[in-house]
Formats: structure tokens, sequence, C-alpha cells
């Protein structure tokens, strides 16, 4: 037994050692243009009514088209599917025309017919699509969702390449919201062929197609065809290798085996020292805000007074310090680079006594053990246990339950069940609503809003700025119920992080979006 | 009885040293091993004078850390071993002893269990019962017992057809006597030298489970977990692995020098 587990480790070992050495298992002809990319976790889904996560959207968005999509560097709206729109003076009528020269990798025109389908498909709850909130504003979408209606009615198609959005009330973000992969356009007869298997058999009108996808090994996708636009993709093919964690993607990056990297934060201090890896870094501040949630429904952070505790116990600085400073300290819900952000907001200062004294009004006792759900990842661990330091000098005694991704996101979505936990929010588009909207309203419970935190006055505010087109005006409001927010606790405001990543020198075009993953169709390579 | 001889001694003295250290933890070590007493937060420090052994990220005393960790790692050795001993010591005495039927059940029941990989079924049970130092105890106990048990149905044999036993039967002994009076004390050597090896099997065990991230909960410094957590340092600051490794080494070693050295004087 004892030998059996002396060898088992050396042949973990070993064979962390063979994955750092064997080089790429897939075979391209020499003069093949790909792009080499590494990923610890598999891409969860390809299918666009699925996927509501980075790792997807990466790979959805190069695989399918929307009408409207951000720029590369930027969230200005961008012809994609549709070369130009007009929008109604009142919010509530959308029309876009197609480009006619847009096909799916099949070689199928793309027509208005497969938006509309595609919105219908993320409505329909059979899909159970996380996106179906997004188009519900859409008249005739609660007909269609119950049942009573065969088709969205508000969504109107004159001809085969003009489409209409009539919707039930102003909405001045909607075009945002069809930016999204869940609006990408999806050919009717491959999903109805496939249903739920679609994820494995994704065809789309994008830059690339699917070509092979290993669960646990990797993704392949080749250049489409079919793409509309003249020379791209510049590169032939994408390779993404998974099971890579953080540690040994540096290793492959110094090997030289995969193109772009992230960066681990031990090795941050020595690239940011050296000259020649400094200049090949990639940065961005990522509209993002981290926090740590805590369960408004489950005593004793039904106390305000403990939720207020918690942001002065613990301190956000020294969390930057252990991601070598690659972030910003939050003070409040909205991120740095988001519209609607206002820099006057105070948020909670480090101050261990006040935490100590509010604990002690609102009769926590000593040694109080809340339990910490967090992903299992060692940069979460480590913060994690930054934490766990900064609350014991208070008195709690924090208890930390590391679990993969996919049940984390399912645990925190059921009632009375995390009493706090770390997560992220990214934003989806340029407005207030989809931190704010999202995250603390309560119709958002069981879905995005774990922390089960509800305020009259808050969903109140967000209903009166949603149908508001007029900026200041509609930021004045989603300011009040950032302020009420901030000041009732449901998170541990801690940090917006700063995204860096390492490429190649033969690596080019390569850019970081502040809202959306990397879009791969003008990167290229040159011969190295 | 033979004299004590040098490997058994420096075996003890080994295991001694480390009771010793993890009774007195509190006394010896320089620092409270979970807290940032390092002024280098965020950054691993080499070993200074005033921090002999270094600092890791989190700014926390890496020979404090090591210090505190000879309790949970003895802890979960000891008990281990105990829990291990118990189940296979009851199943080799109790085949070796009644052989037929009983003897049949539980060895294919061994066999059954010895074909299943330690590791993978210790990690399936700790992600079921949920980390924690009881669910790592019951896991190693569960996973382990089987050379145990096989090793001391092999000996319960030979010693049930020794003349002694023979006449304690024939005096109308009951089995109960037979096996506490007459068949363990005679099993017992080889006991205690499985106990010191299972000890070891059972510290390199929990390093393992520690390394997946499945041994006992942050912040408690065991030294499985504290090479885990210098896994992302491995590059940069060698010394984070390095020491925990070198004590699991010294741990390992101590028990195991200790168990061959009784082996050798036993004789066998």
């Amino acid at each position: 037994m004892r030998n059996a587990d002396f060898l088992l480790l050396c042949a973990l070992l070993l064979a962390v050692a063979a994955a750092c050495k064997s080089g790429p298992p897939v075979q391209f002809p020499p003069g093949t243009r790909v792009l080499w990319l590494a990923a610890a976790d598999d891409v969860p889904t390809l299918d666009p009514a699925v996927g509501y996560d980075s790792a997807s959207w990466a790979y959805e968005q190069a695989i399918f088209d929307t009408l409207v999509r951000y720029g590369d560097a930027n969230v200005e709206l961008q012809p994609d599917l549709a070369l130009s729109w007009e929008i109604s003076k009142d919010a509530t009528r959308l029309t876009f025309h197609l480009r006619r020269d847009a096909r799916f990798s099949n070689g199928r025109p793309v027509t208005g017919a497969d938006v509309k389908y595609a919105i219908e498909r993320v409505l329909k709850p059979s899909t159970r699509s996380q996106g179906a909130e997004y188009y519900r504003g859409i008249a005739g979408a609660a007909d269609f969702v119950a049942g009573r209606a065969r088709q969205v009615a508000g969504i109107e198609l004159p001809d085969p390449y003009t489409i209409v959005f009539h919707l039930t009330g102003p909405d001045p973000i909607f075009i945002h919201k069809l930016t999204m992969p869940f609006a990408a356009a999806v050919p009717r007869e491959v999903t109805e062929k496939w249903g739920e298997d679609f994820s494995h058999h994704a065809v789309g009108s994008g830059a690339f197609k699917l070509s092979q996808w290993i669960s646990g090994q990797r993704l392949v996708l080749v250049r489409n065809p079919y793409y509309f636009a003249g020379g791209l993709p510049k590169l032939d093919a994408v390779v993404e290798l998974t099971g890579v964690n953080e540690e040994l993607q540096w290793l492959k990056y110094e090997a030289g085996e995969i193109d772009v990297s992230s960066v681990p934060s031990p090795e941050f201090p020595a690239v940011m020292k050296s000259p020649r890896l400094k200049a090949l870094t990639i940065h961005n501040v990522t509209v993002t805000t981290n926090y740590l949630g805590m369960n408004c429904q489950m005593a004793p952070f039904t106390d305000v007074r403990v939720r207020r505790a918690f942001n002065y116990a613990i301190d956000k600085e020294k969390l930057l310090a252990l991601l070598n400073g690659r972030g910003v300290v939050a003070r409040g819900v909205l991120p740095p680079g988001l519209p609607g952000y206002t820099p006057d907001v105070t948020g909670y200062p480090y101050d261990p006594g006040r935490a100590q004294r509010l604990l002690e009004e609102a009769g926590v006792r000593k040694g109080f053990a809340p339990v910490l759900w967090m992903r299992a990842d060692q940069t979460m661990l480590l913060l994690a246990q930054s934490v766990q330091q900064d609350l014991a000098l208070v008195g709690v005694n924090l208890v930390l339950k590391p679990v993969a991704w996919g049940p984390l996101l399912d645990a925190v979505r059921q009632p009375h069940n995390t009493q706090m936990f770390m997560l992220a929010w990214e934003a989806d588009f340029p407005d207030p609503e989809n931190f704010l909207e999202v995250l603390f309203s309560k119709r958002q419970w069981r879905s995005n809003n774990d922390t089960f935190f509800y305020d009259p006055q808050v969903d109140r505010l967000m209903a009166e700025a949603a149908p508001i087109a007029d900026l200041a005006r509609r930021f004045e409001l989603y300011r009040e119920a950032e302020r009420i927010i901030i000041g009732q606790a449901p998170w541990v405001f801690l940090y917006h992080p700063v995204n860096y990543l390492i490429r190649q020198p033969w690596v080019h075009d390569y850019v970081i979006n502040p809202m959306r993953p990397t879009r791969l169709e003008k990167v290229w390579i040159s011969p190295h | 009885m033979k004299r004590i001889g040098a490997m058994e001694l420096i075996g003890l003295l080994m295991v001694l040293s480390l009771m010793v250290i993890a009774a007195t933890a509190p006394l010896i070590a320089p620092h409270d091993p979970t807290r940032a007493v390092a002024p280098t937060y965020g950054e691993p420090a080499p070993p200074t004078r005033a921090f002999p052994l270094g600092t890791d990220e989190l700014g926390r005393d890496v020979l404090s850390r090591i210090i505190y960790g000879a309790r949970i790692s003895l802890t979960v050795g000891v008990a281990g071993m105990l829990v291990t001993m118990t189940i296979g010591v009851a199943i080799g005495l109790a085949a070796g002893f009644f052989r037929g039927a009983v003897d049949v059940v539980l060895m294919r029941f061994t066999d059954v269990m010895l074909t299943l990989p330690a590791l993978l079924l210790a990690m399936a049970l700790v992600a079921v019962l949920s980390p924690g130092l009881v669910s790592i105890l019951i896991v190693i106990g569960l996973v382990s017992w089987t050379t145990v048990a096989r090793v001391v149905r092999a000996e319960a044999m030979s010693v049930s057809q020794r003349d002694f036993m023979l006449a304690a039967r024939s005096l109308g002994a009951s089995p109960v006597r037979l096996i506490a009076r007459h068949l363990l004390p005679n099993v017992l050597p080889l006991i205690v030298v499985m106990a010191a090896l299972s000890t070891s099997g059972t510290l390199l065990l929990d390093a393992a489970l520690s390394f997946l991230g499945l041994g006992v909960p942050p912040p408690a410094p065991s030294w499985g977990r504290m090479i885990e957590e210098a896994e992302l340092y491995f590059r940069v600051a060698p010394w984070l692995a390095a020491f925990p490794g070198l004590a699991i080494f010294y741990a390992v070693l101590g028990f195991n020098l200790f168990g061959y050295g009784y082996l050798r004087r036993q004789g066998r």
C-alpha cells in the first residue's frame, strides 16, 4: 500500500512532466496558420442558446454571428449580420437590414428568419436558456413563452433580409441585448436535427467552424469557407488544449507550444521586470466586479450590521497584493469603465475596529464560523485564505468550501443554502442595468441574485430607470439604487481585476475587449 | 530478547522527536501558523534570520507551519493507523483462526478491495464525505486495511497450527480466549511492525490527498497542503515545497526505520 501510494505519486509527477514535454497531439500540414491556446476547463457548451460564460462565448462568437456586434477593442456597436438599422424615437421598434452574402458553414444563406428562430429558441421554456430574460420585452414574447402563440408576434419579417422588433415598452438598451450570442443566427434544420446535442455539431455563419471537439483534450476550429468578410479569418485554424492549468499554460508558453497564455501570479513580477516579456503582455481593465456575497435570508447576515462589519473587516489591498496589484479596490457594485459608474461612492474602508464593534452590537459571538463557498482554484483559495486571516482578527472563523465551477453556480442559486460565496460578475453590455437589475432585483432570485437581496425601493428605482433613454436621468436613478445597495451591503465589494495575457512575438492583432472574449478573425501569425 | 538495534533506535528517536515537536508546538513555534507575520505580503520570501525557513505568499512563517503541521500529520498518521490496524487485524485474525468459509468470504472481499486503486477510492470517498479530519481518518482506514489483513491472516494461520494452540484448544478454551490469550500475543510483534509501516503509509496517503486539495481544509497547516499551495510558486519559491517535503520524508523515514529495525530484532 505504502509503495503503491509512493509509486502513484511518482506516476502523477511523471505524467505532469510528460505533459510538459510532449508536443501538441494534433497535426496540420506545413504552412497552416494555427493559433494554439490552452485552458484548464473544457468549454462548457457551443450552443449559443445555452452558454452564458466567457469560455463558451469566446468560441460561440467565432462560430456564430449576431445582427450587431461590438468593436474588437471597444463596446461600440458595429454591423455584423445587419448592415444598417433604425431605432424608433420611443425606443419600442428596431429595424435591421441584413447583408445578403452571409452563409452558414453548410452553405445555406442566412436570412432574418434564422435570427427570429434563434430568439424564439432562447425564449422557449424547454431550452431553459438563461438568456430568455433579455428578450421578454419583445411584443408577443409572453404569449409565446406561455404556449399561446406558435411564434413571437413582435418579431416581424417584411422580407427575408429585413427584421423588425416591436417591444412592449421602451428599452433603450435592447440593441445591446442583440450583441449577446443568445441572439446569434442558428440554422433551424441543424438545431432540430441534433436537439440538445447541437453544442457538439454547432453550425453558424461566423468566421470559423467547429472541426473537432474531444472533451478534456482539445477543441479545434477551422476557417469557414463561406464567411462573408473577404480575407477573414486570417488564421486557418484555432486549437484550444484543455486540462491545462495556469502553471502548465505558462510552461507551455515558455516552450513555444501555445501562442497566448495567462500570466500566473508567481511569474508576474519576473515578467514585468524583463523588457522583452513585458512588451509581449497585453492588458485591459475588464468591466468586472469580484465580490463576496452574503445570503441576506440566512442569519446572521439578515442583520445589515453583520454585512457591514464584514465589509470593514476585509482588507482588499491585501487581495490585490496577492494578485501583484492587477486590479483596483472596489468601493461599490459598478466597475470603472461601465457607463453610469461614479467615482464618488465611498464604499467601506478597512477598519477592523469598527467591524468588531458592529459584530458586538449585532450580538455575533466570538468563534462564529460561516461557510464560504468558492471555486476550487489555487488563486481563489489564496484569496479566500487572506479573507480568512482578516476575519480571524475580528473573531470570525471562516470555513472554506472549495467546489467545482458548475456545482458552485448550482449551489448559490438554492435558497438558504450558501451563507457566503465568492464570485465575480462581468458586464455583458455597457449599462448599469446589467449589474444592478441582474444581481439585486427580486425577479432574479434563484437565477443571478444569489444573495437573495430584496429592497423594495431599489426594485422601484430600477423599474423606473429601465425604460428611460435619457442617459443622465437613467444613470441618476441607477446611482441612487446603487447607493442603497452599498448601504445595505449584500456583498463585500472586493476588487475590479485587470486582465493580463502574454502572446508570442509571432502573434499579431490579438486584442482584449473590455466586455467580450477576444475575437479571433483578425488575429494573424507571422512565420516563425 | 535481543538488544535494540541502531536502525530501530534511530527510527524511534526520530519519531519521538516529532512527537515532542507536535506536543510543544505552541511553545516552540516562533509565530502563529495562520497569521500574516511577514511584511512581504503577496510574495513568498526566502529564508532569513527572522524567518529561517522563509515565508509564504500569505506572509505566514513556514517554520511555524511545519511545526504545527507535525500535530496534524502525526494525528492523522497515528489515528489513521489505528483505524487501519483495527479493521485489518480483526479481519486477518478472524480469517486466519476460523479458516474455511469465514476465511474464503473475508479474503475474497479483501481481494476485491485490493483491486480498487487506493488513491482513487480515497478521492471518491473524500468527495462524498467532504474534507475534514474525521472523514480523512475514515477514508484512510477504509482504503488501507487490506495489506494488514492479508499479512496478519498468514501469521495467524501459522500460529494457530502450533502445539500450544492445540494444547489450549484440547483443554477446551473458547475461541475468544484462544484468540485473545494465545493467538494475539504471538502475532503482536508483526502487528507492531505493520503499525509502524502503516503509519508512514498513512502519512503519505494524507500528503497525497492534501496535495490534491482533499485533505484537512485550510488554514490548518498540514504538510501535504503546504506542498499543494507551493505548487503555484514552485519555480520562484522552491523552498515553500522543499521544507514540508523534507518534513514528510523525515517522518516516513522515522517510522520505517523503527518498523524494519524492530522486524530485524524479531529475527524475521
